[in-house]
């Protein structure tokens, strides 16, 4: 008897892991992927490429001695 | 403080990527070598001027050159003096994100990750190029719609379509401008009678190649060795010349180009009609590149403002935001 009522409650709580496990997995998906769509957005990405500008003033002077990417 | 790094390691320029900093780091790919013991002589830009112009015992190679590792050893070197030289340290242990060429196999990016781990990195992984090429060139790659992006380096053409982060095509040729030097150097020499080196050839095509007629032509003189009596001489070359020597080279690219577009779902192909394809990389830059392929595909082609920078760049933002995009390195997408 006690032993039947082990089992089930053995397995009612195996069956809320598993499903309260899964449920997270799914939100973790939706999560990471606008984690990702976000930083790929321009308004994310403008600080980066900007970067580029200060850059380019710092190589100006040792492409003019025959770098061969130079345009 | 540790700072991460983000390296383009293309076949004829590396540049690196610092977090917080930007680049610092912009040079040929090529490392120059003690034939006789193996020892380092010069990397960067020192070993670059050295190229074709060394005595017996040094040689100067790109361990890179057709978009293939073939020299582990060298290129672990190469990539352990770079990180030496932006200061990284066993006591700084930066992470690293790589940008390789897509069609290196997985034994070469073990060697690639192994090395920069072995250099101090505290972790290293590797992201496409055209995806780093994408982001670094500002297209809307966070929206649903088909962004293609051209990247022509020295041994390396690659074009991708990329939709809401992720790569929906790929097409990658170890063809490149590389090949476009030695088409002009075979020409001369077979045409002309006069043997040049691989700098000038490639100062040819800078300076008159063409992959369409363009408005304004100049002939080039071009100085090299006769190879009937050894003595130095002058030619002329005319860009007419030129383009003809380079059309096998020119049309695999292109092909490349259609193959890529043939892959991609219908729906984001009618995006590329509105949105065009954008051209990168040092390669894109030769004249009349962009008008060839947007006559042959008809599609508009765009050129980036940072042909140059781009994958670094975007290999960069990755690095910036590396918790949120550590999904978009090779291996981590099933
Ligand atoms: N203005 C130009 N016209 C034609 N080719 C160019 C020009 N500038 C650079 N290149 C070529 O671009 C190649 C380097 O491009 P890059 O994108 O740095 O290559 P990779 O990414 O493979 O290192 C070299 O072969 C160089 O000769
Ligand atoms: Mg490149």
């Amino acid at each position: 008897m006690s032993v039947v009522v082990i089992i089930v409650v053995i397995v009612v709580v195996a069956v809320v892991l598993g499903l309260g496990l899964r449920s997270r997995t799914a939100n973790d998906g939706v999560d990471s992927f606008r984690r990702q769509i976000d930083a790929l957005s321009p308004e994310a990405r403008k600080p980066t490429i900007d970067q580029v500008k200060s850059a380019e003033r710092l190589d100006d002077d040792d492409r003019a001695d025959g770098d061969d990417s130079a345009p | 403080m540790a700072r991460d790094l983000a390296i383009d390691l293309g076949t004829a320029n590396t540049l690196v990527y610092m977090k917080g900093r930007g680049i610092v780091l912009n040079e040929p790919s090529v490392i120059a070598l003690n034939r006789q013991t193996g020892e380092v002589l010069a990397t960067g830009r020192e070993a670059w001027q050295m190229i074709g112009r060394t005595p017996g015992y040094i040689v100067a190679v790109r361990p890179l050159r057709g978009g293939a590792i073939t020299d582990f050893e060298i290129t672990e070197r190469m990539i352990r003096l770079l990180l030496q030289r932006v200061g990284v340290s066993r006591f700084t242990r930066p992470k690293v994100v790589i940008c390789v060429p897509s069609a290196i196999t997985e034994v070469e990016r073990r060697a690639v990750t192994d090395a920069a781990r072995r250099a101090g990195a505290a972790d290293a992984n590797l992201i496409e190029q055209p995806m780093a090429a994408a982001i670094g060139a500002d297209l809307p790659i966070d929206e649903p719609v088909g962004n293609m992006v051209i990247d022509i380096g020295g041994g390396t053409s690659e074009t991708a379509v990329i939709s809401l982060g992720g790569i929906v095509a790929l097409e990658a040729v170890r063809v490149g401008s590389f090949d476009i030097d030695a088409a002009i150097q075979n020409y001369v020499r077979r045409e002309h009678g006069i043997a040049i080196g691989e700098r000038t050839a490639e100062e040819i095509k800078v300076a008159i190649g063409s992959a369409d007629p363009t408005h304004d032509e100049n002939q080039a003189e071009v100085r090299g060795r006769d190879l009937m009596t050894g003595l130095p001489k002058t030619v002329l070359l005319t860009p007419e010349e030129v383009r003809f020597a380079i059309e096998d080279v020119i049309s695999s690219i292109v092909s490349s180009v259609i193959r890529c577009l043939s892959k991609a779902p219908p729906e984001l192909s009618q995006d590329f009609l509105v949105r065009g394809m954008y051209l990168v990389g040092g390669g894109g830059l030769l004249r009349g590149l962009a008008e060839r392929i947007e006559r042959e595909t008809e599609v508009p082609v765009k050129m980036s403002n940072v042909p140059l920078e781009a994958v670094v760049l975007g290999a960069g933002h990755v690095i910036e935001h590396y918790e949120a995009l550590k999904g978009m390195f090779m291996g981590a997408r099933r």
